[in-house]
């Protein structure tokens, strides 16, 4: 207790690590070339994996927890109020001014997510690598405040989405976006339309454009800023979005902009999709029905709360159908996915020029920062004219511009050899290694087998900051998500795999789950998604729950073969 | 009704063995609910409590009973009768045939020829954008070396600062470059927390919170405080930002015009009665320091008085005054003395004066750990890559460290020099009194010329394009894409566009505001911007005086309504070959 003497972050202390050392860190060294796995696509793979259902008192006590958690909270709520008046201030009256705030609208933020406080927000210092260095931090007042020891503590990343483990301070990237700093500054000097538009902004825009496979690429500085402007370059009130459930937020934000109608289809449910599809082109528009002007379809590529993938198949069979505009969002799925890391398009087999317009942004798999919009050249060529950041926001600066043309150089293959097909393998190795695991310890996992992205269901709300300190005291860095970002009782952790884990890093992450997994009652998985011991198990009512050892021994041959 | 009752019960007396087993059945089931909802936690606590409530007042029961009908009625009606109402029916094959038949609008309107030159008109730096500068012409590879620039926002001259480079390059050695995470989840670095206070310290606030984008920014922040019922009262001349950040807010919207803050009092007068007596709603006042269309500032000192006599907050946005007004660059308020707690919400970009990217939000803390929660581009976007951070930080503890007592920082005076300069050569000029006017004022480091309103109707220029009730704002709601361009607006950007070539031609780079008139709620009209920087000399303000004097009076002074046809006919062929 007495070390934590610090009231504000202090500065992170000298570091004495060799260069092999750092690296290490950062990007973990391959132990055997039998940790690759390279991707195929199987059509007979389910896309929306049958989700498995936890036992029925869990979802109870979820509930219960809930209601517990609420009442406590009004509860505080009315007294304190009352007689800790000094402590509301914020959702208070004050001088005739009204609160920041209500009361009502600010209540699960105060009196839920405040109890997990400390599992959010936890600083860094250094590269969010294969390992993590968090400030050591307590919080004397229930997470009102943190006192720092000024140590750092090293943790597997399971939580960044550094999924081709581009995030390095030592490499190729690094080596050329500092000398792009010292040539080219900090500053980007205005908007693009304006003077921030350089030789780097436009060869990295024709290298995207070659990537995805489209005519040309524009770029912006923010992947939020990306979706949220684009939509108002793009449609307008006479037009119809169909958009997914579980859409990001900077899609719908983007979309309300823009003042388009909107309707919404159940998660990847492409019946329910046709079905509305079918009714908006025969009623067109409400009360006038006269025809749409547009119909613009928005998906994700990968859902990056759910590891799912969207349908694309069968979007761009209804596409062809009905004449609607796709859009897809690959924030997570460029780099992270395909044979050669272009995402869902190079995964599913489908050319790109069946997709309308591809949306994705460069802070997950590259390592930089900001987002791109790829599409037909007659497209591109307005975008660049009307969206509003390039002629009224900031432009990207030059060092992110080069981190990005680097590493996706990497990718492609065209410098650094192989190096970028093993990232890849790498990614895919780890990712279908970890969800077998997990599967086969008994959790309830979702998402299809090729997703980097690995949701572990925890449903009781206390159990998410139970797991994230857990994990945290036995050195592992995991991101825990519940309500209002998920449904109210499919509270989970999201694990995000990585290309800079080693498999004895996979194998350290399954033995601390293994663990914490009895500690916290989380293994309830029926076997219907996967992970059976024996074929037919599920069936029988057997459900999977292996011992540890045998999961470490025979997992990572298992988990490369197609069937799993 | 009691007649009902006694029959029913008569009945019931009399009644087969059928009927009665048949109501015993129901009754064992009614026990079994309600015994299965005592087992459910809480459930005998509501049980109680109805009947308790039944047996004081069994008139309450039925009451409740019927509003619950009443309310769920409601809520399936709300849902459902309106659309399903408004339907038209139609047999399958109909369906099939408006499906066959439905043509959609391109994705995006193509670009009309006569637009085509604007995408030419995008400068392509070559190498790095410093106060000199670099273009390639982008057809022919050529590159025009060594212009004045004046069209980067990088006022202070800092982007290519050694000092700020090596905290920069520091950085990266260390974190990389991007941040790779939101900053609740494991993306706030130690670097983004120093900003942070580096913000709140320099400016005098709380607490500051980083964004990714200076864009971004307010339309973010806004509508975290503004919801629907709110108030908020907007200066008329705001960028698109502002006005994109209120109208997402949903709330309820009032415009004053640009500046004059007696009809703001005016429509504070007239709002009195409404907000005395309805709920206390959240109330702000939004302006621009220094403004982005204008380059013009409010009387700080009066507008404060104002907004603390009708108890409204208000939301500045500094991304233009931040580094370039006040002796250290504190803004407007160091201008006016007036302490950074009267101003509940400041927001600016660090891509300008601070000469790295992103933007900011200052203010008191409760304010800002709100954002944290629930500002959109805060919680669902990656951080700022942390190089960014600490060059922001490095020069922030630049202009702190060159501070001294009653003196202009070091680094600031230059471009304030720069600009008093500037302005006061432009606007004595008489050659160019004639043909344009200068609409910033003497201290905005961006100069803001207009074709002077005598030459506007000599070439048969409308006074601005868009705004409320202009063909384009119609367009728009009609969702009409054609309408959207307006003829007369491009023929004056191309005009200025001219102008601009000519300069580049003299080894002066300018540029001009490349406004979207669909983005715009607010009238329009096209303007040519000088950016002052820090780094020119005074030789070089005076070149850049002399280029921009003698290409604007010769282009500008004799040129008539046919003259600019001549000019602009080549767009207006390339338009009839079409
Ligand atoms: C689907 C999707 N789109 C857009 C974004 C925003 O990207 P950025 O973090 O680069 O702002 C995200 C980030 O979380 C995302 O998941």
């Amino acid at each position: 207790m007495e070390k934590f003497v610090y009231t504000r972050l202090p500065n992170a202390p000298e570091e004495h690590l060799s260069e092999k050392e750092k690296m290490d860190m950062e990007f973990g060294p391959l132990s055997s070339k039998d940790y690759l796995y390279e991707v195929s696509y199987d059509p007979n793979q389910p896309l929306n994996p049958a989700v498995d259902e936890p036992p029925y008192f869990v979802v109870i006590f979820t509930y219960l927890n809930y209601l517990i958690l609420i009442i406590i909270g009004h509860l505080k709520d009315f007294f304190g109020k009352r007689f800790m008046p000094q402590h509301f201030e914020a959702v208070l009256p004050k001088n005739g001014y009204p609160p920041w705030y209500s009361a009502f609208e600010s209540f699960y933020p105060r009196r839920l997510k405040k109890r997990l406080d400390d599992c959010f927000a936890r600083p860094i210092y250094g590269v969010p690598g294969r390992f993590v260095r968090c400030f050591d931090r307590i919080s004397p007042d229930y997470n009102e405040t943190f006192l720092y020891s000024g140590e750092l503590k090293p943790l597997l990343n399971l939580s960044s989405y550094n999924y081709l483990g581009f995030a390095q301070s030592i490499g190729s990237c690094t080596d050329a976006a500092v000398k792009s700093v010292e040539e080219y500054g900090t500053s980007s000097c205005g908007p693009r339309n304006q003077i921030g538009t350089c030789n780097l902004h436009k060869e990295t825009e024709a290298l995207v454009a070659r990537f995805v496979g489209k005519d040309d690429a524009v770029m912006f500085s923010m992947g939020f800023g990306t979706n949220a402007n684009l939509f108002t370059s793009l449609v307008n009130s006479k037009c119809l979005v169909i958009s997914d459930s579980l859409n990001h937020s900077s899609i719908r934000f983007g979309i309300r902009l823009a003042g388009a109608a909107v309707k919404v289809f159940p998660h990847n449910d492409m019946e329910k999709l046709e079905q509305i599809l079918r009714e908006s082109i025969s009623q067109g528009q409400s009360k006038t029905h006269r025809p749409w002007k547009k119909i613009v379809v928005c998906v994700e590529g990968l859902y990056s709360m759910e590891g799912n993938l969207a349908d694309l198949p069968a979007l761009v069979a209804l596409r062809e159908k009905y004449k609607f505009y796709l859009f897809v969002d690959e924030a997570h799925s460029i780099g992270a996915l395909g044979k050669s890391g272009r995402g869902v398009c190079d995964y599913f087999g489908i050319s790109p020029s069946k997709v309308d317009m591809l949306m994705g942004t460069f802070t997950k798999s590259f390592g930089a920062a900001g987002g791109y919009v790829a599409a037909n050249q007659e497209i591109i060529d307005r975008l660049r004219l009307d969206i509003s950041t390039n002629v009224y926001g900031e432009s990207m600066p030059p060092a992110v511009v080069t981190q990005i043309s680097t590493s996706l150089r990497i990718i492609m293959g065209e410098i650094n050899g192989d190096e970028g097909k093993q990232r890849l393998q790498r990614i895919a190795f780890n990712s279908r290694y970890l969800r077998l695991g997990l599967k086969r310890l008994g959790f309830i996992i979702y998402g299809v087998d090729d997703s980097p992205v690995v949701p572990l269901l925890l449903y009781a709300p206390p159990k998410m900051p139970a797991f994230s300190r857990m994990m945290y005291e036995r050195g592992v860095a995991v991101v825990v998500v519940g309500y209002p970002a998920t449904e109210l009782i499919s509270s989970r952790v999201r694990l995000c795999v990585s290309a800079s884990l080693t498999k004895e890093d996979i194998d350290r992450i399954l033995t601390i789950c293994d663990d914490i997994g009895d500690k916290l009652y989380l293994k309830f998985s029926s076997g219907i998604s996967g992970g059976e011991k024996h074929p037919g198990d599920y069936k029988k009512g057997v459900p999977p729950r292996w011992s540890l050892k045998e999961v470490l021994e025979r997992t990572p041959e298992d988990c490369k073969k197609p069937t799993y | 009704m009691s007649v009902v009752t006694t029959t029913l019960i008569q009945n019931t007396n009399g009644a087969p063995e059928a009927v009665i087993a048949y109501i015993s059945k129901v009754v064992k089931l009614w026990e079994q609910f309600i015994r299965g909802v005592e087992k459910v936690p809480g459930g005998s606590l509501v049980l109680n409590y109805i009947r308790a409530s039944h047996k004081n007042d069994p008139w309450r029961t039925l009451l409740e009973v019927l509003l619950a009908l009443v309310a769920i009625r409601y809520f399936f009606a709300s849902k459902y009768s309106q659309d399903e109402k408004e339907k038209v029916h139609l047999s399958e094959r109909e369906v099939q045939e408006l499906i066959d038949d439905w043509e959609p609008e391109p994705f995006a309107p193509p670009l009309r020829k006569e637009e085509r030159w604007e995408l030419d008109a995008i400068p392509m730096v070559k190498g790095a954008a410093g106060n000199r500068v670099a273009l390639e012409d982008p057809k022919t590879g050529n590159i025009i070396p060594n212009l004045l620039n004046m069209a980067s926002r990088d006022f202070l001259n800092m982007g290519l600062n050694e000092n700020v480079k090596q905290r920069a390059i520091k950085t990266i050695r260390e974190c990389g470059v991007g941040a790779c995470n939101p900053m609740n989840f494991y993306g706030t670095q130690d670097v983004h927390v120093r900003l942070g206070e580096d913000l709140a310290r320099f400016l005098g606030a709380e607490e500051g919170i980083i964004y990714g984008q200076d864009y971004c920014t307010s339309t973010s922040v806004l509508p975290c405080f503004l919801k629907r019922g709110d108030i908020v009262i907007v200066d008329g001349g705001v960028s698109v930002a502002l006005q994109k950040a209120a109208l997402i807010s949903r709330c309820h919207i009032e415009w004053f015009n640009h500046n004059d803050l007696d009809h703001l009092e005016e429509i504070l007068e007239s709002l009195q009665e409404d907000l005395r007596e309805g709920p206390l709603n959240r109330r702000f006042i939004v302006t621009e320091a220094l403004s982005e269309n204008f380059g013009d500032s409010p009387d700080l000192k009066r507008l404060v008085e104002i907004k603390n006599k009708y108890k409204f907050r208000l939301y500045l946005d500094e991304t233009y005054s931040i580094g370039t007004l006040g002796s250290n660059g504190r803004g407007l308020p160091e201008v006016y003395g007036i302490p950074r707690s009267e101003i509940e919400i400041t927001v600016g970009s660090l891509a300008h004066a601070f000469g790295s990217s992103g933007g900011f939000c200052v203010g008191c803390r409760d304010m800002a750990y709100y954002q944290v929660l629930s500002s959109n581009a805060y919680v669902f976007s990656a951080a700022l890559p942390p190089y960014s951070a600490s060059a922001a930080s490095a020069v922030i503890s630049m202009l702190e460290e060159a501070e001294e007592p009653g003196k202009v920082n070091r680094y600031v005076k230059p471009l304030q020099d720069n600009t008093k300069l500037l302005y006061s050569l432009l606007k004595q000029s008489r050659k160019l009194q004639q043909v344009v006017s200068v609409r910033s004022a003497e201290y905005s480091p961006v100069l803001i010329l207009r074709l002077a309103p005598a030459l506007r109707k000599k070439l048969n220029l409308p006074e601005s394009y868009g705004g409320p009730g202009s063909d384009v704002l119609k367009a728009i709601k009609n969702g009409h894409e054609e309408g959207y361009f307006s003829r007369d607006y491009n023929r004056e950007n191309y005009l200025l566009q001219k102008m601009i070539d000519e300069l580049i031609g003299r080894g002066v780079l300018v540029t001009r505001s490349k406004r979207v008139l669909h983005h715009e709620l607010l009238p329009v009209v096209p303007t040519l911007l000088i950016n002052v920087n820090a780094g020119f000399t005074e030789e070089d303000i005076r070149h850049a005086y002399e280029c921009i004097e003698d290409t604007l009076s010769t282009t500008l002074s004799g040129l008539d309504a046919d003259g600019l046809n001549q000019l602009v006919q080549q767009l207006e062929e390339t338009n009839n070959i079409l």
